[in-house]
């Protein structure tokens, strides 16, 4: 194992979205601060508490899933994208570094900017709404491992799109409907019968519920299959990843 | 003879119907500066990213001090620095840095490649421009980083892919001097070039390349010799006295008092020739050497010159 040149590449991945934070951290704040005021305070009004829980304080968890997931996505497909249209790849695949090393590297890197965002917004929610942590420790390792699994799998994406456009697309038509789709903004129980089965086979459906367990105590999965379901996620998408990076599938002739 | 530096036996590759490399066969000794020399297309740089791990090959091997570059990658790639032919472009952070981090990848920790990359920077004329980003860099200092960062490891072999594509004359001389001192201090270079005379200058060996295939290999000078044709020409005061026996052994033209040998070194027989004509007591009004060079030796042997 090449550590000097592993622990090299995760301190530039973290590095590189570090220098550009007002593209990278800040935006997921200011949204969330944007969400808590425009659909917490005004539906708020109308919704008052969804299992016992006010609405504003209901919804946070699911931006705290959707800010880690969305955030660690992007860094690691946009990184390894903008390295092969940049001609930074060869740097890397020319150095004394396995593909299980160059993989890891941009996982974890990923993994980084997912848990910022995700615990700034656990912050941003403590403190502007008074929102109460039930298991910390359970909430923080949540968002590790969807941090975790989601970076892997924009590392999957970068390594296959070969255009922005191709990486917007995945983003835009998978990802974020998604997130809206798994329970950020309800309960499933407010769905009709037929959209509840379908919310059953949304993975970030378990995400979300599961944080929402874990800060608020109240979930509309078992908690049990939520962890579940993230254990297999993180487990699947590193492994997929890693795989790809060592046949170098598209980023080798 | 001991292990040679690069060992590339029987290499093809083909992009689908497109044959890149044909049974491409190369040996390079360790402290030797070689040229790869051909037009675009010719395999150049399909061999070097094959020799590096950038392209997967179809067949052959290719080994770096006896060790397959495949097999036992990280011993080969730590070897090796590379100066590709494309610039890389990084927004995020000073070239300084990219230096430590490319250090990084090979292992060596920045407080150990301090040194080293102060000093490339220094002798590379970058000492100036270390916070900048690569985007702030003129051309020619870009493709000065990209021969610091091939070095930044201190590899035994470097491989540079076109080093001078694209940067005026003095900073061409600059580089080549700088090339020269480093083959001087024992590392072993491959050069890629479309510049003869970058090929004549530097390399110890070059090997000729068309259509993925090898068609001749050795010093610039044998080949020239060898497949080259050069001339003399001779002008006299008049060719009274001058016996035709005496020049049986050469090809040469006459045009009145003008004499025009076509030899294949002409440093050899250009004083024979003198030598010939003042003993039959012609008076040499003025000689005219054209050397023949690797250009001449690409066209006898591809029928086409090398850029086109």
């Amino acid at each position: 194992m090449n550590w000097v040149g592993l622990n090299t590449l995760i301190k530039r991945e973290v590095g590189r979205f570090f220098a550009v934070y007002r593209q990278t951290v800040l935006p997921g704040l200011i949204t969330t601060a944007l969400y808590i005021a425009i659909f917490g305070f005004t539906l708020e009004q109308r919704i008052s508490e969804i299992q016992g829980v006010p609405y504003t304080m209901f919804i946070l968890p699911g931006l705290i899933m959707m800010n880690t997931l969305t955030n660690a996505t992007s860094n690691t497909a946009s990184s390894m994208l903008q390295m092969k249209l940049l001609q930074q790849l060869p740097d890397l695949l020319t150095a004394p570094l396995s593909g299980l090393e160059i993989a890891l590297a941009y996982i974890i890197g990923g993994a980084v900017r997912g848990m910022v965002n995700g615990i700034l917004v656990l912050l941003l929610g403590v403190f502007l709404i008074g929102m109460p942590v039930n298991n910390l420790f359970g909430t923080l390792m949540f968002i590790f491992l969807v941090s975790w699994a989601f970076s892997s799998m924009g590392l999957l994406l970068g390594q296959l799109a070969e255009s922005w456009d191709q990486l917007a697309m995945m983003q835009n038509f998978f990802l974020t409907p998604l997130s809206f789709l798994g329970g950020i903004f309800y309960s499933i129980k407010m769905l009709p019968d037929w959209a509840q089965t379908l919310s059953y086979i949304n993975p970030i459906y378990y995400m979300i519920n599961g944080i929402r367990y874990t800060v608020l105590g109240v979930s509309d999965s078992e908690v049990e299959i939520s962890i579940l379901m993230a254990i297999v996620l993180t487990i699947g998408f590193t492994l997929a990843s890693i795989l790809l990076m060592q046949s170098g599938k598209k980023i080798k002739n | 003879m001991g292990t040679p530096a690069i060992d590339i036996k029987g290499l093809t590759k083909s992009y689908g119907e497109l044959k890149a490399l044909n049974g491409v066969n190369i040996s390079i000794k360790k402290g030797e500066f070689f040229g790869l020399l051909g037009p675009n297309g010719a395999g150049k740089t399909t061999t070097i990213n094959i020799l590096t791990g950038l392209v997967f090959k179809e067949s052959g091997s290719t080994k770096v001090f006896g060790k397959d570059t495949i097999k036992d990658f990280r011993y080969t790639r730590s070897k090796i620095g590379i100066a590709a032919q494309e610039f890389s472009v990084d927004w995020f952070f000073p070239i300084e840095k990219l230096l430590f981090f490319q250090a990084g990848y090979y292992g060596i920790k920045p407080k150990d490649a301090k040194a080293l990359v102060d000093s490339l920077l220094n002798r590379l004329g970058l000492s100036s421009k270390r916070n900048s980003r690569l985007r702030q860099l003129s051309g020619g200092m870009k493709r000065r980083f990209q021969i610091a960062k091939a070095l930044v490891h201190d590899p035994e072999i470097l491989i540079l892919d076109e080093p001078t594509a694209g940067v005026d004359v003095e900073l061409r001389r600059d580089l080549w001097k700088y090339l020269q001192d480093l083959h001087s201090r024992g590392k072993t270079i491959l050069l890629t070039t479309h510049y003869i005379e970058e090929a004549e200058l530097l390399c110890e060996n070059v090997a000729i390349i068309d259509n993925g295939k090898i068609l001749k290999m050795g010093a610039p000078k044998e080949l020239t010799r060898e497949l080259g044709e050069a001339g003399i020409t001779v002008v006299l005061e008049n060719l009274n006295g001058l016996n035709k026996k005496d020049l049986e052994n050469y090809k040469y033209t006459n045009d009145k008092n003008r004499l025009h040998f076509s030899v294949k070194d002409p440093d050899e027989e250009l004083p024979k020739i003198i030598r010939i004509l003042s003993n039959s007591g012609l008076h040499i009004q003025k000689i005219e050497s054209n050397k023949s060079s690797l250009e001449d030796v690409f066209l006898n042997l591809t029928g086409k010159g090398i850029n086109g």
